[in-house]
């Protein structure tokens, strides 16, 4: 958590002196905001037509002086920025100053720090400049980031973060057994190293990623937004004119072919993607923390305190189900499940197949993958499955006499229901719970799978949702509310959820771990 | 061997003999948070319909609203006002050694338990309209982000201030969470 400290208290620790940003720092920062401008102007450049417009009012040449009017901007708020960033280590927490108008001070103790992070873009390597950041449980962001300062001043911030005497060597490939083999982890003292991801299990994890579908999606919204302006584009040219003499389903096997090759791009680009963003990805136990390095352009390693780890969540897609791919995510007080540009970091464990599993219990200790999951009330089918045949039958029926249809004509929209039916049988069949000693695995899903596990000395909170049927039928939804968000078990047997509360409030009242 | 007496014990806990949260008895919130509800749900749609009502009289404005407009605010006020009452007498809470219940909702009903080890923060919110009931809110902050974050309605002044302090002393003793002990006797004001 940041702290404002008082000027005149800043001035009397001179002993340890004020640090400034490489220069090379002001590409990074240059590049990060333009990123961050685009991120947060993009949905509304093209969602709104405000993009359109601008193309409508501004020619070529009035654009590209606007952007680079825009640039220029940037690159002098950017460089009073880093002529202004100052930062110093002290014994034991890290102070910056920093802002373009408004000045800010920020003092964070390194007892606070849940997660560092050394990250080393390409363009930073040959000056042995890093950046560095350090997430605490406060907030949404990362709470330090410092780009462009020296390898050893990172490392040595580090060290002492994580309370440790001296620097420690990274972990060499040869002390790694890559998880291919599945050969027993070797030991030194540099840490034990768990798992190595290869490159075509880096590759599986891609494609097998939900990164492709969100890809697909900004892909289709943004051509969706400017789709007029292209066909009108396409007919200026003439285009429109060798399609007509062409047959229809010629025209249909086209389409669904360049469907397919969009699909199989994306999937590429993803498995690619995937690639740079892990590689040579290597997951080390150092004791009280855990490290992962990877990285192709920008090689990160993150480091965890074991102590601040709140729960693991253990994920298959959909996709990762057919090429056998699971991932892990290491949880922490307010961090995120999947990585988004400008939040947190998420600390992924990519590309594990079922043999991997077993990972869980090296990375927290007694956390073992468990052989069956005990299912939720069946009558969390039974609702869902009476309410909406109930009204889809309705909705039929209606328009059947609307529209003097027949049945035949209804057997689309009863097929439609029974895919339905059959999804809630699914969605169902995945939820499951199972309480190992002081550890509860919660899993659902529909077509991929989402397993969470943590131990209950984690629970800030309990909460128990009834509505009017559950009050009648004796069942219960359990919310335990963790540092990382809420897991739900849901249609529990009263009994069963009660008692899984009361343990969970005994073993969180009872604990001896800090507050959070 | 060590004859010493070993402080380590470990001895196991049975499941069925943990306290149940169930069996707390659950303090009403008071008379007046009824009335406040009331009051606002009036003012607020009571306003409306007196808006829609009137406009068809405004000099100098051709302004002709149909009827149905304020028949619905009606209906939505009638509703409201049965829902604040069902609610009023659903909405409870209780102070455990070690955690704080809280029971809300009509249609979907809720029970929240949670351990004063888990409290970061607890402060008392009121409106004016609130302090013209002289009713006051209480706000637990945990670690759990937004979300998480409990707000315990219902209570009077004085009856929320005297959670507040006690809520405090609960965190600040918290080093010790088994043997913590409620020093201080919280009322839960008048019935509803």
């Amino acid at each position: 958590m940041s702290e404002p400290v008082e000027s005149h208290r800043r001035e009397s620790t001179g002993s340890v002196e004020w640090h400034r940003l490489a220069p090379m720092a002001l590409v990074f920062l240059l590049l990060a905001g333009i990123q961050k401008f685009v991120r947060e102007n993009l949905f509304m450049f093209a969602g709104a037509g405000f993009g359109v417009a601008v193309f409508d009012f501004l020619d070529a040449w009035k654009l590209g002086l606007l952007v680079i009017a825009l640039l220029l901007m940037s690159l002098v708020g950017t460089m009073i920025f880093h002529r202004r960033f100052r930062f110093r280590i002290e014994d034991d927490a890290v102070r910056v100053r920093r802002g373009l108008l408004e000045k800010k001070e920020l003092r964070v103790r390194f007892a606070r720090v849940q997660s560092v992070q050394i990250g080393q873009p390409f363009y930073f390597k040959p000056f042995e400049l890093v950046r560095f950041t350090l997430e605490t449980p406060g907030g949404q962001e990362s709470e330090v980031e410092l780009p462009g300062i020296p390898r050893h001043l990172a490392e040595d911030m580090r060290d002492r973060i994580v309370g440790l005497q001296g620097t420690f060597a990274p972990v060499a490939d040869s002390e790694v057994e890559s998880g291919e083999e599945g050969s027993e982890p070797d030991r030194s003292h540099a840490g034990i190293g768990l798992y190595k991801a290869s490159t075509r299990r880096l590759f599986r994890h891609g494609l097998s990623s939900n990164q492709i579908w969100l890809l697909a999606g900004i892909a289709a919204w943004f051509f969706g937004s400017f789709s007029e302006r292209i066909g009108e584009w396409a007919d200026s040219q003439g285009w429109f004119r060798y399609l007509d003499p062409i047959p229809y389903e010629f025209l249909l096997l086209a389409f669904v072919a360049i469907a397919i090759t969009v699909l199989g791009t994306l999937l590429l680009l993803s498995g690619v993607l995937s690639i740079i963003r892990f590689h040579g990805f290597v997951l080390s136990d150092r004791g009280d923390r855990l490290v992962g390095i990877g990285g192709l352009l920008d090689q990160r390693e993150q480091t965890v305190k074991r102590e601040k780890i709140t729960g693991l969540t253990v994920k298959q897609s959909a996709l990762g189900r057919l090429l056998n791919c699971w991932h892990i995510v290491v949880r922490q007080t307010s961090s995120a499940e999947e990585e988004m540009p400008g939040r947190k970091k998420a600390f992924i464990v990519p590309g594990l197949d079922n043999q991997d599993l077993a990972l869980t219990e090296q990375i927290v200790s007694g956390c073992r993958f468990p052989d069956g999951f005990q299912r939720v009330d069946s009558r969390f089918r039974r609702v869902f499955c009476v309410r909406i045949t109930t009204i889809a039958l309705v909705l039929i029926g209606v328009w059947m006499h609307l529209s003097g249809n027949g049945l035949l004509e209804a057997l689309v929209p009863l097929s439609l229901l029974g895919l339905v039916l059959g999804a809630v049988h699914l969605r169902w069949s995945q939820w499951g719970w199972t309480l190992n000693g002081r550890q509860l695995w919660v899993r659902q899903g529909f077509l991929g799978r989402h397993q969470d596990v943590f131990d209950l000395d984690r629970v800030q909170q309990v909460q128990l949702r009834r509505s009017r049927y559950q009050r009648k039928h004796d069942l219960a939804n359990l919310v335990l509310v963790l540092p990382q968000g809420p897991v739900t078990v849901p249609y529990l047997p009263l009994e069963d959820a009660a008692e899984l509360a009361n343990q969970a409030l005994y073993t969180a009242e009872t604990s001896t771990l800090h507050r959070i | 061997m060590n004859e010493r007496a070993n402080p380590f014990s470990n001895r196991p806990v049975e499941i069925e003999a943990l306290p149940d949260f169930r069996d707390a008895e659950l303090n009403p919130v008071v008379a007046s948070y009824l009335r406040h509800k009331v009051a606002t749900t009036i003012g607020f749609w009571g306003l409306f319909i007196v808006v829609s009502l009137a406009a068809p009289f405004l000099p100098f404005v051709d302004f002709n609203l149909s009827k149905y407009p304020a028949a619905i605010a009606s209906v939505i006020m009638l509703l409201s006002l049965l829902h604040a009452r069902l609610d009023a007498r659903h909405r409870g809470w209780a102070l455990r050694e070690h955690d704080l219940i809280y029971q809300s909702g009509v249609i979907f009903r809720k029970q929240v338990i949670l351990p004063f080890a888990r409290i970061q923060h607890v402060e008392t919110l009121s409106g004016p309209v609130e302090r013209y009931f002289d009713i006051m809110r209480v706000k637990c902050f945990t670690a759990g982000g937004q979300s998480a974050d409990l707000v315990v309605e219902g209570l009077t002044t004085a009856g929320a201030g005297q959670v507040r302090r006690y809520l405090l002393e609960q965190i600040r003793d918290d080093e010790t969470p088994a043997e913590a002990d409620p020093s201080e006797k919280v009322t839960s004001g008048d019935d509803v």
